[in-house]
């Protein structure tokens, strides 16, 4: 199925614990009630490859990937990046499927926000799943700065899903919630 | 006087593998060793005490290319352990899905060889991504190809990448006739383009095997007309999708299985002592720099009746449909004709399939801890999930993935070819090598005794 007009992905792999922020905050996307013009994929470690494929050249506009990203801050941090920001790469070996190359390719006919979370463990190459609670918690502040990226007004429900997740996460509760 | 190379680490293909290259003086392989050097992940390990609906959303995760021929092989093993059968309904769709999965997985592998590949009559090799014609008209081709697969893989499947549907005992929603009808619509668009793909495939691929020579880095090396042979033997389970049960498939019994440890088989330390710069891309690995196989290697060496044996498109043709030609470039062909074969099967199953119908088992069993297994066959072969559950949760857990299958087959195809063209025979293996990793040692008696060698 061809991509709607927005497309948000979520990229990384949950079974490296932070990496799986990605997925994480497309999880929490996909219980909204979203305008028909946006498409929510939680594109795993599979984003260079199947991603592309589906955008409509004629009809997407905006592209927004959430992702981690290691920038130096405080664990949980959130920056905005945008396609310029990133290293170009280059189509020629096994990671040759590298994000950023076909994004510098589309980047004058989308418009491509890539928002990124400073990771606090990556364990690859061995395998754990679960988020630590400093990424845990920036999941509802991410979710607030992808609708207003969009331009979707979502009211007091995110106020709402940002109060649940601290409370399910007590310990942690009010550290980065400030912005 | 023998030299080794190293090329390291291989390109076009998914993951870190490289090879190490014992040649003659003339540049003809001697003894080859293809390896992966993705180091140890550890999903069974992950998977025990998780309940059997996570574990193939678990298993998913381990390859960006494959979701799905790993959830259907986990699902699948979860349900031959708690032996539950499924709905005929639910079982097309995930035939559907297969399809669809194989269907995208071979065209992005087209983009993957085609670099190697010469536009026939001419001394000019393909960039797929040229906007020049002829290739152009191809690349959208292709790309189509994939947007049809992905479309039908996310109507099945749920989700377009990791599929949500398919669970313990079914799947979790049917499909309406609307989606039926538009999924049959795709196919049939897909159908067209498929044939068209295929003939220009195997019309690039002959002119590839009569060529006297292919350039690399600059240097004219010829093509051996055996580029690619082994006797190695294939393995398959059925021609489009797998099995769960012995019954209903002989060709593959678990307990013919026997994983040895790659310290037995791979190269002890060897230096390098034949380098060079012009390869592409980047040159081979410098000179005196040391290089060991057996304790590099982040596989084991899975033998089928003691034997590694070939497993991919190839296999399965051989042993369903009577092709018999071997080399790299009969694989190759091989996989173009899985294309139509693709969506004839995914039609068949449309037509089949009853949107009304059933999808979940009335009854889902929670497991007495025996063992079950699934044998998928995935886009690059037999994607074999072991498991045992008990009430509900995972006591153990191995994937057996078909990449690692190929490593030894591979290597021993190697034997023969001249070193530059080592990664062409590699490549028609369409490797995917992340996944591939997996340490389980079994010896004699058919204990585990090693998890992990590397430091």
């Amino acid at each position: 199925m061809l991509y709607p007009e927005i497309v948000i992905a979520g990229c990384g792999n949950p079974l490296f614990a932070d990496d799986g922020f990605g997925p994480a905050v497309v999880e929490e996307l996909q219980k909204l009630t979203l305008p028909d013009n946006v498409k929510v994929v939680d594109a795993g470690l599979g984003g260079p490859h199947f991603v592309f494929t589906l955008l409509d050249p004629e009809v997407t506009k905006k592209l927004v990937i959430i992702d981690i990203a290691d920038f130096g801050a405080e664990p949980g941090s959130i920056t905005k990046l945008r396609v310029e920001d990133l290293p170009p790469g280059s189509y020629r070996d096994a990671h040759s499927w590298d994000l950023t190359e076909p994004l510098h390719r589309i980047k004058d006919e989308v418009d491509i926000t890539v928002i990124g979370c400073q990771p606090k463990i990556v364990t690859d190459p061995d395998m754990e799943i679960g988020l630590s609670d400093e990424v845990l918690d920036a999941i509802p502040k991410t979710v607030r700065i992808v609708l207003e990226t969009i331009g979707v007004d979502y009211g007091t429900t995110i106020k709402r899903l940002q109060e649940d997740r601290q409370r399910g996460t007590a310990k942690s509760s009010g550290s980065t919630e400030t912005s | 006087m023998s030299k080794v190379v190293e090329i390291s680490p291989t390109t076009r293909h998914e993951g870190h593998s490289k090879l190490v290259l014992k040649v003659n003086d003339q540049g003809i392989i001697e003894t080859g060793n293809w390896l992966s050097i993705t180091p140890v992940r550890g999903v069974e390990r992950l998977a025990v005490g998780k309940t059997m609906e996570q574990v193939p959303k678990i298993a998913s995760r381990v390859c960006g290319i494959c979701p799905i021929a790993h959830t259907l092989a986990g699902v699948e093993a979860m349900e031959a352990s708690i032996k539950c059968e499924i709905p005929r309904d639910a079982h097309l769709l995930r035939v559907i899905l297969q399809c669809a999965n194989r269907l995208h997985s071979h065209a992005l592998h087209n983009i993957l060889t085609l670099p190697d590949m010469y536009i026939p009559g001419t001394d000019t090799k393909i960039n797929p991504f040229t906007p020049e014609e002829p290739v152009r008209t191809v690349a959208k081709r292709i790309q189509r190809i994939r947007e049809i697969a992905q479309t039908i893989g996310e109507i099945a499947g749920g989700e377009a990448i990791h599929p949500s549907n398919p669970r313990v005992g079914g799947m979790y929603k049917a499909c309406s006739p609307q989606a039926k009808t538009k999924m049959y619509d795709l196919a049939k668009e897909g159908l067209v383009l498929a044939h068209a793909h295929m003939d220009f495939m195997i019309a690039v691929l002959r002119n590839y095997q009569k060529r006297d020579w292919a350039e690399v880095g600059g240097k004219q090396i010829k093509i051996p007309k055996d580029l690619g042979y082994h006797d190695q033997g294939y393995m398959a389970t059925h021609p489009v999708y797998g099995s769960s049960s012995l019954d209903e498939c002989p060709t593959w019994d678990p307990s013919r299985f026997k994983e040895s440890r790659p310290w037995d088989w791979y190269m002890g330390e060897s230096e390098i002592t034949l380098e060079d710069p012009t390869y592409p891309v980047g040159g081979t690995t410098k000179m005196g720099t040391k290089a060991n196989p057996q304790m590099e290697a982040c596989t084991g060496v899975p033998c089928y009746d003691g034997a590694p044996v070939e497993v991919g498109p190839r296999a399965r043709l051989v042993k369903f449909k009577n092709f018999d030609e071997k080399g790299t470039i009969g694989q190759q062909v091989a996989r173009q004709l899985e294309y139509p074969d693709c969506l004839t099967a995914m039609i068949s199953a449309l037509d089949e399939y009853n949107p009304n119908g059933k999808v979940v088992a009335d009854y889902i069993p929670q497991g007495d801890g025996s063992m079950g297994w699934a044998a998928n066959e995935a886009p690059r072969g037999t994607d074999v999930h072991l498991a045992k559950v008990k009430d509900g949760k995972v006591l153990w857990y191995s994937m057996l993935v078909p990449t690692t299958w190929n490593f030894a087959t591979c290597s021993a195809a190697l034997t023969g070819a001249p070193w530059q063209l080592a990664e062409v025979v590699v490549r028609g293996y369409d490797p995917c090598v992340s996944c591939a990793t997996h340490m389980i040692v079994i010896d004699e008696d058919n204990r585990i005794v090693a998890q992990k060698l590397i430091e």
